[in-house]
């Protein structure tokens, strides 16, 4: 055979494979103004630097060859901004982007290459779930779990996930696993789809109500990041890898401090009410400790009492974990418990120093959250803390009552703790308190209440604290930005690389 | 355009409410205020929109989950 021969037919063969599932169904699409796998590809990544990993992989199954371009699963590396990353893209024009035996080797292999040379992992998820009929009967087990690290938390390197479409199967189990997720409203993620569902349990399911975005982001939290389009789901996830290092052996990448950084943190007085009984959002306080146009929330919707956020404080990121009086008066309820567990687990597996900001009247007491186990939450929370290897500073703005001041690191378990003057570290609301230990209520013995209730709120100021070394910092609320640059580049120098031990990597998030 | 109703995220008093039916409001606005734990605490909406129905008034007690207002988003 003529060298030309075997050119026109590489030729033909790429042509074919780029093609994807046909013009008739990426047309459709373009319709419904949805981007396609390599649009998608082409809108994340850094200009002309995508470089294909299995274009010419096909269907293991030789009569399916011709109608499985890719396999459909798109795979490949590139960069961002400059650094490397690599990344699965599903075609869901071919088979609905479904498993198969060799769309599973390229995950594999995209898997461990981002692991073993230390890039981002990202995976533009839109599948239907297992290929059939390859993994009907005994031969189809016997392709199944052939890789039992396949869903193996155990990373060097950010994982992310984008839900863009209808989510089952590889992209549902992914975004599990990733340390980051952009969903695309009108995208479904769950278990098995709304069809399937309704056939299995005999009762009509909308695929929305069943995993749409709503449900991701407000009750469950899998999803950490909502957007309108695919465009956005991109643009979203290059900001975010812009926070993190490569990978866990590297200190988060150093940006520019913009002008007028340092100049919103003099307005804080003008956002914390003046009366302890008045709440606010305690977003405002990390916009304006934090370098401008900087703050990145993470699962803004879910479990609301508690904020957390990556930003930068003089270029450098931090991860804040903030109770947030705006909601629930604070309290902390089971899903802010798990909100702050990820974050923390998240946090030290990439080096990324963590902030607290306190003022929170206790955990949410009640039967909700008995039934839901929130004292296995409180407790994986402190055991997570308790392995934190990256830096971590406490600020005590108000209240910080109960259990609850350990786990938004009172105490020892944070490496500085920090007090506003108007700190107030009472044991409970003293209100309840007066009740609770003398069993006196104000409208049975008002004078006695009042002097159980004067007893109870003595001592329970920052001066107490700081004459006992327990807050080794007393600050005006106008100099926390400055207190947490200066404090964090001290506990940043510990380890010389500011590279921490990652004794959290491989916990779960999605519990 | 649906219609969403918002429950008290913590049982308390109504105190305030700000908003009538027909006005608009933007996302994470206090609509009402409840009193709880001595705090005032803000009832909100996750997204903007325009009130259909107030469920309660001011005095009332709510229980956590309790309906307090629609919104059209």
């Amino acid at each position: 055979m003529a060298v030309n021969d075997v050119l026109n037919e590489l030729t033909q063969r790429r042509a074919k494979a780029l093609g994807m599932g046909g013009a008739e169904k990426l047309e459709r699409r373009r319709a419904e103004g949805v981007l396609n796998a390599r649009e998608r590809i082409e809108k994340l990544l850094d200009p002309g630097s995508f470089f294909e990993s299995g274009l010419l992989a096909t269907s293991y199954r030789p009569e399916m060859r011709d109608r499985t371009p890719a396999d459909g699963k798109i795979a490949g590396f590139g960069k961002i901004e400059g650094r490397p990353v690599a990344l699965m893209s599903n075609d869901f024009t071919v088979l609905g982007a479904s498993s198969s035996i060799v769309n599973g080797k390229k995950i594999r292999h995209m898997r461990e290459i981002a692991n073993r040379n230390g890039m981002p992992f990202i995976l533009l998820g839109e599948s239907s779930g297992a290929r059939m009929p390859d993994r009907m009967g005994a031969q189809g087990r016997a392709i199944l779990g052939q890789d039992p690290t396949e869903y193996q938390r155990c990373r060097h390197s950010p994982w992310v996930s984008a839900l863009l479409g209808a989510c089952y199967g590889s992209s549902t189990w992914y975004a599990c696993m990733s340390d980051f997720v952009v969903m695309r409203k009108g995208a479904v993620m769950a278990v098995a789809s709304g069809r399937v569902t309704s056939m299995a349990i005999n009762q009509p399911i909308e695929s929305e109500e069943l995993g749409g975005w709503k449900l991701q982001a407000e009750i469950t939290g899998q999803a950490d990041h909502v957007v309108d389009s695919d465009e956005a789901a991109l643009a979203v996830i290059r900001r975010y890898l812009g926070y993190l290092p490569s990978n866990r052996s590297e200190a988060p990448p150093v940006h520019p401090v913009p002008d007028g950084a340092g100049e919103n943190a003099r307005r804080i007085l003008d956002i914390l009410p003046p009366d302890s009984n008045k709440v606010y959002d305690v977003r405002k306080i990390i916009e304006a400790i934090s370098d401008p146009d900087s703050v990145f929330e993470i699962k803004a919707r879910f479990g609301k009492s508690i904020a957390t956020a990556l930003t930068r404080l003089d270029g450098r990121t931090v991860g804040v974990i903030a109770n947030n009086p705006m909601f629930k008066g604070g309290a902390i309820d089971v899903d802010a418990c798990a909100k702050a567990t990820s974050f923390l687990v998240f946090c030290d597996s990439f080096n990324i120093p963590i902030v607290f900001l306190v003022d929170q009247p206790g955990f949410m007491i009640g039967i909700e959250g008995e039934r839901r186990g929130a004292p296995g939450r409180i407790i994986n929370w402190m055991n997570a803390l308790s392995l934190v290897t990256v830096p971590k500073i406490s600020v005590i703005m108000r209240k910080s009552y109960g259990q609850a001041y350990l786990n938004m690191g009172g105490g020892r378990n944070s490496d500085e703790v920090v007090c506003w003057p108007t700190a107030d570290l009472g044991f409970m609301a003293p209100g309840v308190g007066v009740n609770a230990m003398y069993g006196v209520k104000k409208e049975d013995d008002p004078k006695r209440f009042q002097e159980l209730f004067e007893e109870l709120t003595r001592d329970t100021a920052a001066w107490g604290l700081a004459a006992l070394y327990e807050t080794q910092t007393v600050i005006d609320p106008r100099e926390t930005r400055d207190c947490l640059i200066s404090l964090l580049a001290v506990h940043r120098a510990r380890h010389g690389s500011e590279v921490g031990q990652h004794l959290l990597s491989n916990w779960p998030t999605s519990y | 355009m649906a219609d969403t109703t918002i429950c008290s995220e913590i049982a308390g008093t109504v105190w305030k409410v700000f908003v009538e039916v027909g006005d608009a409001v933007e996302a994470d606005v206090p609509l009402l205020l409840l009193e709880s734990m001595k705090m005032e605490i803000p009832v909100v909406s996750s997204d903007p929109g325009v009130v259909v129905e107030i469920f309660v008034a001011v005095g009332d007690s709510v229980a956590q989950g309790s309906p307090v207002l629609s919104i059209r988003c």
